[in-house]
């Protein structure tokens, strides 16, 4: 095992140079040159220069990309361009926002998905089976803006329940009061496919021989659903919902928005908009290096939730 | 103590106790119960005037600090007063030295940076403040008020980038005169009637040395000022609260109506109130525009001035909706001090050039757009048409001035035809040397742009020009722009101070390869603006003004666009409100009565 791991942690080396590479490529290829945004209206020449020469964007390709790859080293990513805020401040205080909506969303769809894709493949081809398929396409086939703009409306303009936008101070009356509404619907959002897929996996399971022997063997109904067939199904369950956890460092930045969430996934869209390439730079080896992460900790859980699978 | 008489000697004693009674009376006017909730769109880029050019930044720097100049709240046109100094600046030497005298008794509000208990600010300040424009460590997008303008200050600038951009302070600058602790005098390098104009931008505001160098790494987030509002809580991309300052001297509210029929009730309301009389300003980021339009439904904001696409169901034909109306609801109109325009590169190979069929080909395309039709439907009735790259609301804006030509396609079909642009079988025209004709738009790739692009093909579609469209992103466009290398692009100018002066740079020739993206050179038109730097306002200026607006007319260097209302709706318990065209922040110049205000 822990030799898997060294090996699995020595191949992120050349991924995460590949990362800063692709990156680094891209910026300079369509970023923008942000010293002519920088150096606001009415401008010459000789200003541009100089925000250039400070910015280090003046320098040779292979010097600014070394820049990079130190920065990547010391997890030291300066600034931003625009606000000259520091980028390690900037996700010091963003991702809080973002995670106070995305980890009780992710419990909950995770949760809700299974529980309603074991009860509906349990129905496989009822009417209550379809009902629930029909409901699920339906919502799939909707835009999240329009659940945003419809709940939004209706339930914090209209009724009330809900304060139409904001975020105050301290972890459970944002949750309570400020992040219910953007939960509810982004788990109306995502319950519906997570449920499809889920269904699927439970599907492959409930034929298999050993619910027929565990019936013939007069386990329970609850049991079997609950414990043999989930333990199997959970291997692509695992794999779908710590495929999210990367995801969860860059926001919902639609949700953000429409609520005024001051997260992350707000700081990703305008640091794109500003061609703030220390803020770029910054969430995308986060998210790289997080995606790593989470696919080598999704090996692991393989491991603890099937015995049989080999790790090598 | 339930005693008029008892409770006043008490208030008295204790004013008298204080050093500085006058300015504690002034503090005590504003009541911390007074709070105005504000919505802003898009989040700021931190609090340093010299370095910020987001606009919201400005709206609260502009009550944080303070600078050597101001506006009246309510005269129309616009027009200067003093706010740092004691009156308007002696102007002598032909336009050429500025001198001000300050207000004494004017203090920084409290900091750790302070090494005495109450900072006075006073003439060094304001040099010190000047200097950091052309600090190459500031990046100063501002440089260019002072750049070039102040003796001796361009060569400290140079001797500062000499020296890998260590700036001396306190080295002379011979423009930079300090005459005495509450004397400054500019001497200017030209003759500049409008340098008194820069000097009541917000971006000249005066900051303490002692807290730059204290916070120099992030100067944005120390925001220490005279004015009458100080930052009590800032959460960077979420909110911004600003409480009363207890050190502002205050002002008694005393301005004079204009002809302006909305001024009557402002006047009626505030006059001789002891301002600010609004104790906290809460600030909160809110993005949405549907968002926006829930929250001041719902009051959770006071007032909203940026409610775009709801503008059809709040204010129908431009008045407040019935079911706004009934709830006291009013509406603020006005133009702001800005236009839009269509640019020509003037030195490209097919639209480019002072040859006959040229010109001809520019103003063909010129009175092909419809720009009625972009006011009706994508503007949503929210602008008016442009006649003159100089917007109402500017010193040399001319109300009766027409453009010669307009939307005509007709005339403009006959004019291609004359000049030899023969259309081919497809129904599309050709150069007269038989080369193609396509005007290429470089627009950026926002939704809305779109909605210019198809108005665009569908006018030039009418007159045989075939249309094509290239998307760049916003910093490119300022870059190809510079460099002359776009054929026809839009963009859009706010006055940065109120004269024509901002606005007829923009076709300059010494300013190609900065802000003239037509890369316009006429010797006409720069004859005319020369002429004009040198006279004060004055009607010879203006007709030098209206000369060079009817010079790009004759070489239809630009398609002009269009002149934006700004709306403004507000609840009634808000007192006094009036949309400066300048200036941005009317709080300190508002009360709230809460007694109208629904409980929270």
């Amino acid at each position: 095992m822990t030799a898997y791991i060294i090996r699995r942690v020595w191949q992120m080396i050349p991924t995460l140079l590949g990362v800063i590479l692709l990156v680094f490529i891209l910026f300079n290829w369509v970023g923008g040159d942000p010293a002519y945004v920088l150096a606001g209206k009415i401008s010459s020449a000789e200003q541009i220069e100089n925000i250039r020469r400070q910015l280090g964007v003046d320098q040779p390709f292979y010097v600014q990309l070394w820049i990079f790859i130190k920065q990547v080293l010391t997890a030291n990513f300066g600034a931003s361009w625009s606000t000259n805020e520091s980028v390690s401040h900037i996700m010091a205080t963003r991702l809080g926002p973002s995670l106070t909506v995305l980890v009780p969303l992710l419990i909950i769809s995770t949760l809700v998905a299974i529980g309603l894709a074991l009860a509906v493949a349990y129905v496989r081809g009822s009417l209550t089976d379809r009902a629930v398929m029909i409901v699920c396409t339906v919502g799939l086939s909707v835009s999240i803006l329009v659940y945003i703009i419809v709940f939004q409306y209706v339930f914090a303009y209209k009724l009330g329940w809900f304060p139409v936008q904001g975020w105050g101070d301290g972890f459970w009356h944002n949750l309570i009061v400020y992040a219910s509404l953007p939960i509810i619907i982004l788990l109306v959002v995502s319950v519906a496919p997570d449920l499809r897929l889920f269904r699927t996996f439970v599907l492959d399971e409930i034929n298999q021989d050993y619910v027929r022997t565990a019936r013939a063997k007069g386990v329970s109904e609850n049991r079997i659903m609950w414990v043999h067939v989930l333990r199997n199904a959970s291997i692509p369950i695992i794999t779908h919902v710590m495929s999210q956890l990367p995801g969860l460092l860059i926001g919902a930045f639609l949700v953000e928005r429409f609520f005024s969430i001051p997260g992350i996934g707000r700081e990703v869209i305008l640091a794109v908009e500003r061609s703030d390439f220390p803020v770029i730079k910054a969430i995308t080896v986060y998210v790289a290096v997080a995606t790593m992460i989470v696919n080598l900790l999704t090996d692991l859980l393989y491991k603890a939730v099937d015995p049989r699978v080999q790790l090598k | 103590m339930r005693s008029p008489f008892l409770r006043a000697i008490v208030v008295a004693g204790c004013l008298l106790a204080l050093p500085g009674g006058a300015v504690r009376i002034a503090a005590a006017a504003a009541d911390p119960n007074k709070v105005l909730h504000v919505a802003i769109e898009a989040g700021d880029d931190g609090f340093d005037p010299s370095r910020s050019t987001n606009y919201y930044s400005g709206l609260i720097e502009e009550v944080i600090f303070e600078r050597l100049l101001t506006y009246d709240y309510l005269a129309e046109p616009v027009k200067l007063a003093p706010m740092l100094a004691e009156a308007m600046p002696e102007v002598g030497d032909g336009g050429k030295t500025y001198t001000f005298h300050l207000r004494k008794g004017v203090y920084f509000t409290p900091d750790p940076a302070f090494k005495t208990d109450r900072r006075e600010l006073v003439a060094d300040d304001v040099v010190y403040s000047i200097k950091r424009f052309v600090d190459p460590k500031n990046r100063s997008p501002w440089r260019f008020l002072f750049a070039g303008k102040i003796v001796g200050l361009d060569e400290q600038e140079a001797l500062a980038k000499k020296n890998g951009d260590r700036f001396d302070y306190n080295a002379k600058v011979a423009g930079l005169e300090v005459v005495d602790r509450y004397t400054v005098r500019f001497h200017l390098t030209d003759t500049d009637f409008n340098f008194a104009y820069i000097l009541a931008s917000p971006t000249t505001s005066i900051v303490a040395r002692e807290v730059i160098e204290r916070y120099s790494d992030d100067t944005k987030g120390h925001p220490v000022g005279s004015g009458p509002y100080m930052l009590a809580e800032w959460k960077r991309g979420s909110r911004i609260l600003l409480h009363a300052n207890p050190g502002y001297r205050g002002f008694v509210w005393d301005f004079q109506p204009s002809a302006n029929p909305w001024d009557q009730d402002v006047v009626a309301a505030m006059k001789g109130k002891q301002m600010p009389q609004i104790g906290v300003v809460d600030v909160r980021l809110i993005e949405e525009e549907q968002s926006r339009w829930l929250a001041f439904q719902g009051a959770e904001i006071d007032y909203i001035d940026r409610f775009g696409s709801f503008a059809p169901m709040a204010i129908p034909g431009n008045k407040v909706a019935p079911y706004l109306a009934k709830r006291g609801i009013k509406l603020y109109r006005y133009l702001e001090p800005e236009m839009t325009y269509y640019y020509f590169n003037m030195v490209d190979s097919v639209v480019g050039g002072f040859d006959k069929e040229k010109i001809a080909l520019r103003r063909a395309i010129a009175m092909s757009y419809d720009i009625d039709e972009e006011i009706r439907v994508i503007r949503k009735n929210q602008a008016i048409r442009a006649e003159t790259p100089v917007p109402p609301g500017v010193v040399g804006y001319d109300p009766k001035y027409r453009s010669s030509y307009h939307y005509d396609p007709a005339l403009a079909n006959k004019l291609l035809d004359y000049f030899g642009y023969k259309r081919g079988a497809d129904g599309y025209r050709t150069l007269p040397d038989g080369k193609p004709l396509v005007l290429t738009l470089w627009s950026t790739p926002e939704a809305i742009a779109r909605e210019y692009d198809e108005l665009w093909k569908k006018s030039l579609d009418v007159i045989g020009v075939h249309f094509a469209t290239a998307k760049i992103k916003f910093a490119d466009q300022i870059q190809k722009g510079r460099a002359c290398q776009m054929q026809f692009a839009g963009a859009a100018w706010t006055a940065d101070w109120p004269t024509a002066d901002n606005f007829l740079q923009l076709s300059y020739g010494p300013n190609v390869g900065e802000d003239n993206y037509a890369c316009y050179k006429s010797a006409a038109f720069d004859a005319f603006y020369r002429k004009a730097q040198q006279l004060p306002d004055s009607a010879e200026r203006n007709h030098l003004y209206l000369s060079m607006v009817r010079q790009m007319e004759v070489d239809t260097t630009w398609v002009m666009g269009a002149t934006r209302y700004k709306s403004t709706l507000f609840y009634p318990w808000m007192l006094g409100y009036k949309k400066h065209p300048i200036l941005h922040a009317p709080w300190p110049f508002m009360d709230i009565d809460n007694t109208k205000r629904p409980a929270r």
